[in-house]
C-alpha cells in the first residue's frame, strides 16, 4: 500500500490530508466506482463519524447525477450527497456505485444509512461546499483514487 | 500556471518592501498581471507568507495546492481589474482568491469581471456586536448559565436546524427584503437595521436567481450558527484605545459585557456560490475569457451570469443578514432569561454588523477619478472613513466600526475606517485572525483537553457541538489576532477603538 495511504480512516478507503483552511480528502478503491463512494463516505464522516451510524433499511435510497466530464462527475455526485445530507438529513455508512456510465458521464449509486439525530450522533465539522481545487482523478489497473477538496 | 516553476530565490525577486508593513507584488510574478499586488504583513506575520511560497517552490507534491501570494497574482490578471490585488495581513490560501484578498473591478469597463471565487462559499458570512449595560462583575456568578443558555438557545453545529418557522413564502420575502423582514415580524428592533452595512437589506437581490437547490439547502436553517469557524461570544471590554469613538457606540466601559455573532448565509449561500461557479466555467469558456487558475471561475459584469449572481449574492446577503438578526432575537432572548430584565433595559443594542465575504458596486477615487467599482471583499472587511455617505448617522464623525472576530480564546476588536484605508485599499481592512496551521495538523498536534484546559486558566466558559473541532478552532491554529489588527493600524487603513477578550465561547 502507497506511504500516503497509511492515514486512512478505519477499515474505510479515505483519508484526509494538510490544507490550511479546509479539508481535503483522498480517497482510493479498486475501480472508479470504488474511489467515488469512498469520496462520498468521506464526506460524511467529516461530519459524524460512520462509526456511530447505523443502516436503517428504510432510509436506502438512491442518487441519480450527470456532469459533463470526469471531474464534474465527481463533483456534482458529492454535491447531490452534500445537498441530501443538508435537506433530508441522511447520512450513508454505506454507498455502492452500480454504474458509472463514462459516455454520458452518469451516475447510478445507492446509499445506506440512516437520518442524522443531534444527540445521538456525535458532530464533526460542517462542511459547505465541495470545490474543484487541486482536484485529481487517477485510474490505474485495479487501482483508482481521487483528491477533494472541501469548502469547511 | 504550466509555465515552468521558477525557484524560490528567483520568486522572491519579485516581491519586494515598500513600506514597515507592506510588500509589492511586481507584474510578472504569474503571467498575464493587469495591474501589482500588495501584501500588508508585518515582521511577525511575514514568514508564513513566504514560508507558504517556499513550499511551493520546492516541493511539488501530491494534492498540491496554491499559495496566498500567487493567487493575490493571479487576481492581479483578471480582467478589468484596478489599482492593485491586496492582501491583508490575515491571508491565506483560499478557493481562487486567497482570503483575506481585496479586488475592484471597473464597471465601466465592459471587460470586467466578477467573480463568485472573490465572495467565496459562505456569502455575506460576517460579524455582529451586541452591546450591554452588565459588567464582567455582574456577570462573573451566572457565566456558566449564560454560556449554556445561549447553547441551548442558538442551534449549532452540523446538521441543525432552525427553531424559527419558516415556510418557503417566508424565504422569499427573506431573500428580498433582508432585515426590513425581521422588523416587520418583530424579530429585530427598528434601530438594528441603521447600524448594519445596507441597512440589512441589498436592494439588487432577486429571489428568482436562487435556484430551488439553493432554497431546499436554506429552508431548515434559518436562525443557526453553523460550524466551523463561526461561533457566538460573551466577551467584555478589555482596552478602549479610542475614547470618543468608543462613546459613540456605547462601549467604553473597561469590563462591559458584549455579545458578538460570526455566522453566515448557511446552505443557502453556499449552494448560491456552487450553482453560480457551474454556470460561470461554462460561459467563461463561450466569452473566452481566459483566467491563470481554473478556480477564478468569473464572467463578465453585465453578462447575463454576472447580473444573475449579482441578484443571487444579494439574495444570500440578505439570507445572512435576517440569519444574525434571528440569533441576535435567541440571544436578548437568552439575556431577559438569566437576568430577568428585558433586554431594552439591558441596552441590547446592536452596535454594528459587518460583511466579510461580498461583492458590492461602490465609488472610489482611481488615478484621481471617481469611478463606479465592483468591490470584491473576500475575507476582508469594509472600512468606510468618517464622513462617508454610506455609513450610519450615527457613526458619521467616528468613520465605520470594524468589527475584528478573534479566534477561541482570543481577543477580538473593533476598528474603524480611515481615509488612508479609502486611498490605498477601497475602504477595506482584515477580518480576523487567518489560519496559519491546518486542521489536520491541528488534531494531531494538539489535545483535547489541553485546549480546553487553556481556556479554562484564561477563565473561559465553553459549549462546543463538536470535540474535533476545538483542536481545528484553537488558537494555535491561527495566526496572532493582535498582530494581524497591529500591522493594519500600523499600516493606516484602519484605526484601533476598542478589545475585547472572550468569557464564554459557544460553537458548532
Amino acid at each position: 500500500m502507497p506511504v500516503y495511504r497509511l492515514a486512512a480512516e478505519g477499515n474505510f478507503q479515505f483519508e484526509y490530508l494538510d490544507h490550511t483552511a479546509d479539508i481535503q480528502i483522498h480517497a482510493w478503491g479498486r475501480s472508479l466506482e470504488e474511489a467515488f463512494a469512498s469520496a462520498g463516505l468521506g464526506m460524511y464522516n467529516y461530519m459524524t463519524p460512520l462509526s456511530d451510524v447505523a443502516v436503517d433499511p428504510a432510509c436506502t435510497r438512491t442518487f441519480d447525477v450527470e456532469g459533463h466530464d470526469e471531474q464534474s462527475l465527481l463533483y456534482n455526485f458529492l454535491d447531490e450527497l452534500l445537498f441530501v445530507f443538508g435537506t433530508e438529513m441522511l447520512v450513508c455508512r454505506e454507498i455502492t456505485v452500480v454504474k458509472l456510465d463514462r459516455m454520458l458521464w452518469r451516475i447510478h449509486a445507492i446509499g445506506k444509512g440512516e437520518h442524522f439525530e443531534r444527540g445521538r450522533h456525535s458532530s464533526g465539522t460542517e462542511i459547505k461546499a465541495i470545490t474543484y481545487s487541486a482536484m485529481q482523478i487517477t485510474e490505474k489497473e485495479n487501482d483508482a483514487e481521487v483528491f477533494v477538496i472541501v469548502d469547511i | 500556471m504550466a509555465d515552468k516553476k521558477r525557484r524560490f530565490h528567483e520568486e522572491k525577486k519579485f516581491i519586494t518592501r515598500s513600506g514597515p508593513v507592506q510588500y509589492e507584488i511586481a507584474q510578472g510574478f504569474v503571467p498575464n498581471m493587469r495591474v501589482p499586488g500588495r501584501c500588508y504583513v508585518n515582521s511577525d506575520l511575514e514568514g508564513l507568507l513566504f514560508d507558504e511560497l517556499k513550499a511551493y517552490s520546492t516541493a511539488g507534491g501530491q494534492g498540491g495546492f496554491l499559495p496566498a501570494v500567487k493567487q493575490v497574482a493571479n487576481v492581479a490578471a483578471l480582467p478589468g481589474i484596478v489599482g492593485r490585488s491586496i492582501a491583508l495581513p490575515d491571508m491565506h490560501s483560499g478557493y481562487g482568491f486567497a482570503i483575506g484578498n481585496v479586488a475592484a473591478f471597473d464597471m465601466s469597463d465592459p471587460e470586467a469581471v466578477v467573480s463568485p471565487g472573490g465572495v467565496g462559499f459562505d456569502i455575506n458570512c460576517g460579524v455582529r456586536l451586541i452591546r450591554t449595560n452588565l459588567t464582567e462583575a455582574d456577570v462573573a456568578e451566572k457565566k456558566e448559565q449564560l454560556a449554556q443558555a445561549l447553547f441551548d438557545h442558538i442551534p449549532v453545529g452540523v446538521g441543525s436546524q432552525g427553531i424559527i418557522a419558516t415556510n418557503t413564502k417566508d424565504l422569499d420575502t427573506i431573500l428580498e427584503m433582508g432585515m426590513d423582514y425581521s422588523v416587520r415580524e418583530g424579530y429585530s428592533w427598528a434601530e438594528d437595521k441603521e447600524h448594519c452595512e445596507e441597512y440589512g437589506r441589498m436592494l439588487s437581490a432577486d429571489p428568482s436567481k436562487v435556484s430551488k437547490r439553493a432554497k431546499q439547502r436554506g429552508l431548515p436553517q434559518m436562525g443557526t450558527l453553523g460550524g466551523g469557524n463561526h461561533y457566538a461570544e460573551i466577551q467584555v471590554i478589555d482596552k478602549v484605545f479610542d475614547d470618543v469613538a468608543a462613546r459613540k457606540m456605547g462601549i467604553d466601559q473597561e469590563g462591559q459585557v458584549c455579545i458578538m455573532l460570526h455566522s453566515g448565509s448557511r446552505g443557502l449561500g453556499h449552494q448560491v456560490a456552487t450553482d453560480a461557479l457551474t454556470a460561470m466555467d461554462r460561459a467563461m469558456s463561450r466569452d473566452g475569457i481566459k483566467v491563470n487558475d481554473r478556480q477564478l471561475a468569473c464572467t463578465r459584469i453585465n453578462s447575463k451570469e454576472g447580473q444573475d449572481y449579482l441578484a443571487g449574492m444579494a439574495c444570500a446577503a440578505n439570507f445572512a443578514w435576517v440569519n444574525r438578526s434571528s440569533m441576535t432575537f435567541l440571544v436578548r432572548q437568552a439575556f431577559q432569561k438569566i437576568f430577568k430584565q428585558q433586554a431594552d433595559d439591558l441596552d441590547m443594542h446592536v452596535v454594528y454588523d459587518v460583511s466579510h465575504n461580498i461583492a458590492k458596486v461602490e465609488e472610489h477615487m482611481v488615478n484621481g477619478v471617481p469611478k463606479q467599482l465592483l468591490v470584491h471583499r473576500k475575507g476582508s472587511t469594509r472600512a468606510f472613513p468618517p464622513h462617508h455617505p454610506l455609513i450610519p448617522v450615527d457613526y458619521q464623525l467616528i468613520g465605520q466600526p470594524v468589527l475584528i472576530g478573534g479566534t477561541m480564546g482570543t481577543h477580538s476588536y473593533v476598528l474603524t475606517g480611515t481615509e488612508r484605508g479609502m486611498a490605498e485599499t477601497f475602504g477595506s481592512t482584515c477580518h480576523g485572525a487567518g489560519r496559519a496551521a491546518s486542521r489536520n495538523s491541528s488534531r494531531r498536534t494538539l489535545s483535547y483537553e489541553e485546549v480546553l484546559n487553556n481556556l479554562k486558566t484564561k477563565g473561559i466558559s465553553i459549549r462546543v457541538a463538536s470535540p474535533k473541532l476545538v483542536m481545528e478552532e484553537a488558537p494555535e491554529s491561527y495566526k496572532d489576532v493582535c498582530a494581524v489588527v497591529e500591522t493594519c493600524h500600523e499600516a493606516g487603513i484602519s484605526k484601533k477603538t476598542v478589545r475585547l477578550k472572550p468569557i464564554a465561547v459557544i460553537k458548532g
